[in-house]
């Protein structure tokens, strides 16, 4: 009994420090999403290709579907580029774009020059529906099923893993 | 008494000397019809964190995103809202980790209450220990 009550303090500070260490290595920094399971949220705001165009969330009808923020000087944006393109071919699903506090002419060109996988993108220059999103950075992905309500989100690049791990299993619903 | 002095200077020591942190704004960008809304504004932004950058509240931080939502805060206390009605407001968007002052449910119990179990055992811990000194 005596032996267990001396080994108690190393034994507590050991496990102190493993516990310690393993949040060490936990780099996950995605932030819990407070949206989960509501309807996404009432916008007005101007189309990224066409400047007198109203985009409303009336406009986005095609559900199930991705909304992507995503802008010119998000590095990341670039990476997951090619796996957007791809998943509109095979996919029947539709993907809408959010783009984030950018320049819309740079914007325009970089869809001219690597492919536009958006049905189409909503120009959000002041970050007022980012805000309404919760979004915090650029790449952010969200789900929204075939009922208008938002069933997942990723925060950073999208590539085949995150689409397999989190959002493949919302489109067999 | 050289024990207690010593442990008086640690208490002392280990307190962390919380000055609020005086952010120079320029006026101009945000003017307010009166001081009550000024000063709930500047509270706000003094409690409220910065989702980018994980450390800093909105006052300490010049973020694309910091910016975009003391916008948002102004145009709310500016609209006439309530402190608790704004942070619920962005609570909702972001979940608890946008305010500094997360409220107690189960998933902060151990933050909320953990010091005090840790003060707790200490405390047993030295009990036993006298005992078995004397």
């Amino acid at each position: 009994m005596k032996k267990i009550i001396d080994a108690l303090p190393l034994v507590v500070f050991a496990s102190l420090i493993i516990v310690l260490f393993s949040f060490l290595s936990d780099k996950d920094d995605q932030l819990e999403t407070a949206l989960i399971d509501s309807s996404f949220p009432d916008f007005n705001l101007g189309s990224l290709s066409d400047e007198s165009r109203v985009l409303t969330k009336q406009d986005i009808i095609k559900l199930p579907a991705l909304i992507n923020v995503w802008a010119t000087w998000c590095i990341a944006c670039r990476v997951e580029h090619p796996f957007l393109m791809k998943l509109k071919e095979e996919s029947r699903l539709t993907i809408y774009g959010l783009n984030y506090k950018d320049n819309k002419l740079k914007a325009l060109d970089l869809l001219e020059r690597d492919g536009n996988p958006f049905e189409f993108s909503i120009y959000d220059f002041e970050g007022r529906l980012a805000i309404d999103l919760g979004v915090y950075g650029a790449p952010e992905t969200f789900f929204i099923d075939k009922n208008g309500l938002i069933r997942e989100r990723h925060v950073g690049v999208i590539d085949e893993k995150v689409w397999e791990e989190k959002f493949s299993k919302y489109l067999n619903e | 008494m050289n024990k207690l002095i010593f442990f008086l200077l640690f208490i002392i020591c280990s307190m962390q000397i919380s000055v609020e942190e005086k952010v120079n704004f320029d006026n101009e960008a945000y003017p307010f019809a009166s001081d009550v809304q000024e000063s709930l504004f500047y509270s706000l932004l003094n409690e409220l964190r910065c989702p980018k950058c994980q450390s800093s509240n909105l006052a300490g931080s010049n973020s694309p995103i910091s910016n975009d939502l003391k916008r948002e805060v102004y145009e709310l206390v500016v609209e006439g809202k309530s402190s608790k009605q704004i942070k619920d407001h962005l609570v909702d968007r972001y979940g608890n980790f946008i305010i500094y002052n997360p409220p107690i449910e189960p998933a902060t119990y151990a933050l909320w209450f953990g010091p005090f179990i840790l003060i707790l055992l200490s405390v047993l811990v030295i009990i036993f220990v006298r005992k078995r000194i004397t």
